[in-house]
């Protein structure tokens, strides 16, 4: 493959189904800092991964794997980054979209980045409606693995939005 | 809430990009990462290797260019050949078993897993290493009559260099224990 057949796919890839890696970032990335060196972690990794690309999946089952292998291994260092966070701005790529987001969509963010590593992969996974069948290949566990992961978090996550929606807020 | 109404807020998303892309700063970093494929133990192996294979081969060349008798430098030589030789050989068996795991996130987990396992014994057994290479160099020193203050400061050196390979050796251990907890976090409730 030349780097501009490469380049070509990298950007067609990106065009299409950045909003699938944003939805990473934010839900691995506390801080606006964090989601922006997780950005530039998934960009690079998805670089590498063209060439290796055979088409027996879709291609947004190849990102999200790509994406959330890269987002779920590299957790433990984001805490490191959060506690000791410089604000630069220079060599930022990501920059946070001025559109009012609704406040409902950033507590179900919130919520989300509450659950473990794991659980986050599984619940981006089933909000983006992706079958048993294929959550189970992406995270590589079996089906009825995720089918118990998705009852106890979909239990989590409705309870917690009854107190959300008791409060009013 | 409902679940189903949770994804309609979900959903929703999709025609509000949460970010705006700086596409110059972005092939500006994969300009200048495009390149980077090797992994750290990639790194540490050659390192070990050539450094093992030069100083083994120097010492050597320097025992035999002055026709020396001092036994432990000619065993030392060796030692260093035979540890760049073993480390070669783990090398290509590490990159052998890299295309035994599946793409999955387990799968990926798995080869993390196996990956740090390998720097874990690699960087124990070149920690222990160090013990008898500082032996017989120290040996080596003392048997060409070389000055106490060069003793001392090979030992000091070496000394050192078995602090480092420990605090290498654990910075290994945890990155393997934290990818152990995620696959474990993975497979549970099955």
């Amino acid at each position: 493959m030349t780097e501009k057949e490469q380049k070509q796919i990298f950007e067609e890839w990106l065009n299409q189904h950045k909003a699938l890696i944003f939805k990473i970032v934010r839900v691995y990335g506390f801080t606006v800092v964090d989601q922006d060196d997780l950005f530039q972690e998934i960009i690079i990794q998805v670089w590498h991964s063209i060439p290796a690309f055979r088409k027996e999946s879709s291609v947004t089952t190849w990102l999200y794997r790509v994406s959330l292998n890269t987002a779920i291994k590299r957790t433990k260092k984001e805490r490191k980054h959060y506690q000791s966070e410089t604000i630069d701005g220079t060599k930022h790529i990501l920059e946070e979209s001025r559109i009012q987001t609704d406040e409902r969509l950033a507590w179900l963010y919130d919520e989300i980045y509450k659950l473990d590593e794991i659980d986050r992969s599984v619940t981006l996974l089933l909000l983006d409606g992706f079958s048993y069948k294929e959550m189970a290949s992406i995270l590589g566990i079996t089906e009825s693995n995720v089918g118990v992961k998705i009852n106890r978090i979909k239990k989590q996550l409705i309870t917690k939005s009854k107190k959300y929606d008791h409060y009013g807020i | 809430m409902e679940f189903e109404e949770l994804r309609k807020i979900w959903d929703a998303q999709d025609n509000q990009p949460l970010y705006a892309i700086n596409e110059k700063a972005m092939y500006n970093l994969i300009l200048s990462k495009k390149k980077q494929a090797h992994h750290i133990s990639n790194i540490s192996e050659l390192l070990l290797i050539f450094v093992n294979l030069g100083a083994g081969i120097m010492t050597l060349a320097m025992n035999l260019f002055k026709q020396s008798v001092n036994i432990s430098l000619y065993v030392l030589s060796a030692w260093m050949l035979a540890t760049a030789l073993y480390t070669l050989v783990h090398r290509n068996q590490r990159i052998k078993g890299n295309q035994q795991f599946d793409r999955s996130i387990s799968g990926d987990l798995s080869h993390a897993i196996s990956m740090a396992s390998y720097q874990v014994r690699i960087s124990q057994i070149m920690r222990w290493n160090i013990v008898p290479i500082a032996a017989l160099t120290l040996l080596g020193l003392w048997e060409g009559g070389k000055p106490i203050w060069i003793v001392v400061f090979v030992l000091l050196f070496f000394g050192l260099t078995y602090y480092a390979g420990g605090w290498e050796h654990n910075i290994y251990k945890k990155k393997k224990r934290e990818l152990e907890i995620l696959q474990k976090k993975l497979g549970n409730e099955s």
